[in-house]
């Protein structure tokens, strides 16, 4: 048997033993302590990442509605399908399934997968922004199978907008957030769309809504198991625009039936400032980027010569040709320069500082001895040309001002850019020169620098209809803020001078011939409502000079034909502007527009059956519910009274 | 053979330690593998039947004197070392290894017996030699340890064939091995490493110990077990997130939960607290059977008595410390805990021969 000797080296060791593992049990028992104790807080949200997944419920936008209640722009749903790469063993492999489950080129998804490999592998990654059925359809099918467990289809609030392209610069569009916009606005995160231009733009804040989000336990594969709580989203607000439906549809049927023209267009009620249509042409389909713009429509977008981005109502600077006489007239009835008696002989032409100078009529004609009233019937250059040169190019540039033209109107849109009425002190500033007197002479007419936006030309015809008031043009009427239509404070004038009643009088007599009597503007005429208005047509060549010669057809070289207009002649309701690109003469192509939106104003207030202009192409046919007359989706009731009525 | 008086002998505590743990995994493995989408699994259900079964066993080797099982400690080494042959040849392949011998339903898993033979076979060898361990009988012994360990690593199941190791190691520790031979044998494994990294270790196994030293290098591989269990075990917290209110084992983001990760999840559904009582059982059941051991009444039951405890300690220790994501994640599990009948059964039957010699220490 052991020996003592032997029994106390066995005992000592195995007490050897005993301490060690003591402390290994120890050591065992600190090391759970720190990773369960100390380090809990780390490890929990470890584990909530792990299994759970907060989905983004996406807040539809504000709905647009126009002055009468009716629905302009509304939400649908779409379907979007990702992949969340968190749990992908295999991407190349999902890559590969879903293209050929979604029927779409596999190069394709591979690269929108590499442009957002850097972001958060939990975020989920757009494959199809805007699914059809048959690929949601598949999608899910393959999902239950566990083929492509890391592939989501999520319904998405999706921005729908009339199908004709109605008022399209007007409304804007929609897109993701650039990092630009993100960095400066701490209420928007990367991922969020957000208006990009026009309405959709300026009251962004508005529209946008809060995003809901709900959270859900996955598990390891990524299927979900339950809901865990889920916030829902707010809908943006809704906003009443001072647009109205029909006489926005009666300028761009205006444009349709004229032939494929381009051009502006602006209806304004001349007191308020309220704007009652709005449209440049030719339009974009904002639909298209409202589930995001592939790369092609948004390259055709960009190159395309006609530029259907362009807003041209407040982007669009063109030189103003004969609209500009009123400034001329205002300013020297204004600075007693003449009366509006003073007459002006017109053999057809006439010389100033040596150089000769036409005037309006074909063959060098003459109007013989007229006063300003028939100055204006006539459009007269030699009799502008004449005042104009007597008042001087700073009293010009200072009532041209004060009437709206060369300065920005303050229009609630995004990018508007500032016309030109040009002065001394501008072509100082410019190009270092002096004044010439001569320079003067074509300023008269609205040629020479004068460029000017039709947005402006608007506000001009306004502030002439209205006495003096330079309104700001504004689209917003009324806003819900969730507890009723609360009106939006219009926005102040720009300015406000008194003009001299014989000054209006003679501006209005002038105009109200233009229209009524042999004037330009016959074709605008409507029986009983003394349209007043006055032409303009301005040279396209002299301005655009040797780039006209190249390359482009007879119609590119056409002048560029104007329309400024208000009605009726006393106590004016509505005032307005069409501009039509090469459109030649103003009373020949923008003149009809203008009377058919007019005819369309006149008999909606008066409750008969809207006009139908003749000549309008065949629309496509519909493939989606148009945006048409009461959607029934608010009752007009709920709207302001005074946007009921007007 | 079974005397009245022994049944006074018997180390309750020892018993009630043993059966907690095993009940604490009952009610762990119940709670991972229960999957509401699928009806109640009967897993756990398998487990008590393994522990009757292990429960036998441990009667039956706790029934005959130790020394009966000494002397024919040769014959069921020879009969272990041919079952494990057998199992390279015929075995059952599961999980891409030959492990299990089928019988009628039942897999039988001879490597895990191994480690109660080695022990038998041992601590007859060194209890029977006599005057100063030499040379000789450490060589003999180390011979007849690593047979069965080239056997079950050719399963290949390299896990529980390091598990025999320790059983040489202790028992030829308290034989009074000289350190300074302990000390050349930590040397060669420091100088053997290496070159069993280049030329001995499969790609899998070098890539568990790269990916445990940085995890995140192959989070989604390798390492990912690694991450998960460290996330399972710290998510805990102090009182754990409740019984089947884990996360981590429920939604199956740590595998084999109820097996290699039984602990993690302990850790996780239990908190600190549970891991508390579970460490505590643990070395309860460890410093019992090494005080078996100072009281056995020869050399023999002394060595036995390390031999079984080595092994089982080796293993309680290794898991617990990967199921904290702080080992190279091996398949072995924890013993009397984790869920597999062959463990379970081979554990209990081990334990019975622990009970046996401290109960017969006034026998003779």
């Amino acid at each position: 048997m052991a020996s003592p000797q032997d029994r106390r080296q066995a005992g000592f060791r195995l007490s050897v033993l005993q301490y060690l593992l003591t402390v290994a049990f120890s050591v065992l028992a600190v090391s759970f302590w720190i990773l369960q104790v100390v380090q809990h807080d780390k490890f929990e949200e470890m584990a909530a990442n792990n299994h759970q997944r907060t989905l983004a419920l996406r807040a539809p936008r504000g709905v647009l509605f126009d002055r009468d209640g009716r629905v302009l722009v509304e939400n649908r749903h779409s379907y979007s399908i990702s992949i969340v790469r968190e749990h992908t063993k295999d991407l190349g492999r999902t890559v590969r399934l879903m293209a050929s489950v979604l029927e779409i080129p596999e190069a394709r998804v591979r690269d929108i997968v590499d442009r957002h490999r850097r972001e958060p592998s939990y975020r989920p990654i757009v494959i199809v922004p805007d699914a059809t059925l048959a690929q949601v359809a598949a999608v899910t099918a393959r999902r239950l199978d566990f083929e492509l467990p890391d592939v989501v289809v999520e319904e998405v609030p999706t921005r729908r907008y009339p199908v004709d392209a109605l008022a399209a610069h007007l409304f804007g569009y929609v897109g993701e957030v650039s990092d630009a916009q993100v960095a400066g606005d701490t209420d928007l995160k990367s991922g969020d769309i957000v208006g990009q231009s026009g309405i959709e733009r300026v009251y962004n804040n508005l529209l946008m809504g809060e995003d809901g989000a709900r959270r859900v336990v996955v598990n390891s594969v990524g299927r979900e198991i339950r809901t865990i709580d889920e916030i829902p989203p707010t809908e943006g607000r809704r906003l009443q625009l001072t647009i109205d439906y029909d006489l926005q549809k009666a300028i761009e049927d205006g444009f349709r039936a004229s032939g494929g023209y381009n051009g502006a267009a602006v209806l304004m009620d001349p007191n308020s400032g309220e704007v009652l249509a709005f449209a440049s042409v030719p339009a974009y389909d904002p639909n298209a980027f409202a589930a995001g713009i592939d790369r092609a429509t948004w390259a055709s977008l960009n190159t395309d010569e006609s530029r259907p981005l362009q807003d041209r109502v407040i982007q669009g600077r063109y030189p103003a040709g004969s609209t500009f006489k009123m400034a001329v007239a205002t300013a020297a009835l204004e600075e007693g320069t003449v009366t509006s008696d003073f007459k002006v002989y017109c053999p057809g032409h006439a010389t100033f500082f040596g150089r000769s100078f036409q005037c309006s009529l074909p063959n060098g004609r003459g109007h013989g001895l007229i006063d300003m009233r028939e100055a204006i019937e006539h459009s007269c250059n030699v009799y502008f040309y004449t005042v104009g040169n007597m008042v001087g190019i700073d009293k010009i540039h200072k009532w041209a001002t004060l009437l709206g033209l060369g300065e920005k109107t303050g229009i609630d849109l995004p990018n508007e850019v500032q016309g030109l009425v040009p002065s001394p002190g501008w072509k100082r500033e410019r190009f270092h020169e002096k004044w010439y007197a001569g320079e003067t002479i074509s300023v008269s007419i609205g040629q020479g620098a004068v460029s000017l936006t039709p947005i402006s030309e608007a506000v001009y015809i306004s502030t002439m209809a209205n006495g003096g008031t330079r309104v700001t043009p504004h689209l917003l009427k009324a806003v819900d803020e969730g507890s009723g239509w609360r009106a939006a404070p219009p926005p102040p004038p720009r300015s406000v001078v008194q003009l001299k009643p014989e000054t209006l009088q003679a501006l209005r007599d002038g105009m109200w011939r233009v229209v009524n009597a042999a004037g330009t503007g016959r074709n605008a005429r409507l029986a009983g409502y003394d349209v007043s208005g006055k032409t303009g047509t301005a040279q396209v060549i002299s301005l655009e000079g040797g780039r006209a010669a190249k390359g482009k057809s007879n119609r590119d070289l056409r002048d560029n034909g104007w329309f400024v207009f208000f009605a009726p002649r006393d106590n004016p309701q509505i005032a307005g502007v069409v501009f039509v690109e090469h459109g030649g003469h103003g009373g020949t192509t923008a003149a009809p527009i203008a009377k058919h939106a007019l005819e369309t104003f006149f008999s909606k207030r008066e409750g008969r059956p809207l006009p139908v202009i003749k000549g309008l192409p065949a629309l496509p046919a519909d493939n989606d519910e148009p945006i048409g007359p009461p959607s029934g989706l608010e009752g007009p009731s709920e709207l302001p009274a005074a946007g009921l009525t007007n | 053979m079974f005397e009245r008086r022994l049944y006074f002998h018997i180390d309750w505590w020892l018993v009630i330690a043993i059966a907690a743990l095993c009940a604490l995994g009952v009610v762990m493995i119940n709670s991972t593998t229960a999957d509401p989408t699928r009806g109640s699994s009967r897993l756990f259900v398998t487990q008590i039947y393994a522990i009757l079964l292990g429960l036998g066993a441990l009667v039956f080797t706790l029934s005959f004197d130790y020394r009966t099982f000494t002397d024919k400690s040769h014959l069921i080494y020879l009969g272990l070392c041919l079952a494990l042959v057998y199992v390279i040849f015929f075995g059952d392949v599961q999980m891409g290894a030959r492990r299990w011998i089928s019988l009628r339903g039942f897999n039988l898993q001879p490597s895990e017996f191994a480690k109660a033979g080695v022990a038998l076979v041992l601590a007859k060898l060194f209890g029977e030699s006599r005057g100063a361990l030499g040379w000789p009988t450490l060589a003999i012994g180390g011979a007849l340890t690593a047979i069965p360990i080239l056997l079950i690593a050719r399963e290949p199941d390299l896990g529980t064939a390091v598990t025999l190791l320790p059983v040489f190691l202790a028992v030829a520790y308290l034989a009074g091995m000289r350190m300074r031979i302990l000390g050349i044998m930590a040397l060669c494994l420091v100088v053997a490493a290496p070159i069993a990294w280049k030329f001995a270790l499969k790609d899998y196994q070098k890539s568990r110990i790269s990916t445990f030293i940085d995890p995140t290098q192959d989070a989604k591989g390798a390492g990912y077990q690694q991450i998960q269990a460290r996330i399972t075990v710290g998510s805990g917290g102090l009182t754990g997130k409740g019984f089947k209110q884990g996360t981590q084992g429920q939604l199956r983001f740590l595998p084999v939960a109820h097996n290699d990760f039984i602990f993690s999840v302990l850790a996780e559904e239990q908190g600190f607290l549970g891991v508390l009582v579970a460490l505590g059982l643990y070395l309860f059941v460890i410093v019992r059977t090494l005080e078996a051991a100072r009281l056995a009444k020869d050399r023999l039951g002394s060595y036995l008595v390390l031999g079984v405890l080595a092994s089982f300690t080796f293993q309680v220790v290794y898991n617990i410390t990967m199921s904290a994501g702080l080992a190279p994640v091996k398949g072995l599990t924890l013993p009397l805990m984790s869920y597999g009948g062959s463990s379970m059964i081979a554990t209990l039957a081990a334990f019975g021969l622990v009970l046996n010699v401290r109960m017969r220490r006034f026998t003779n």
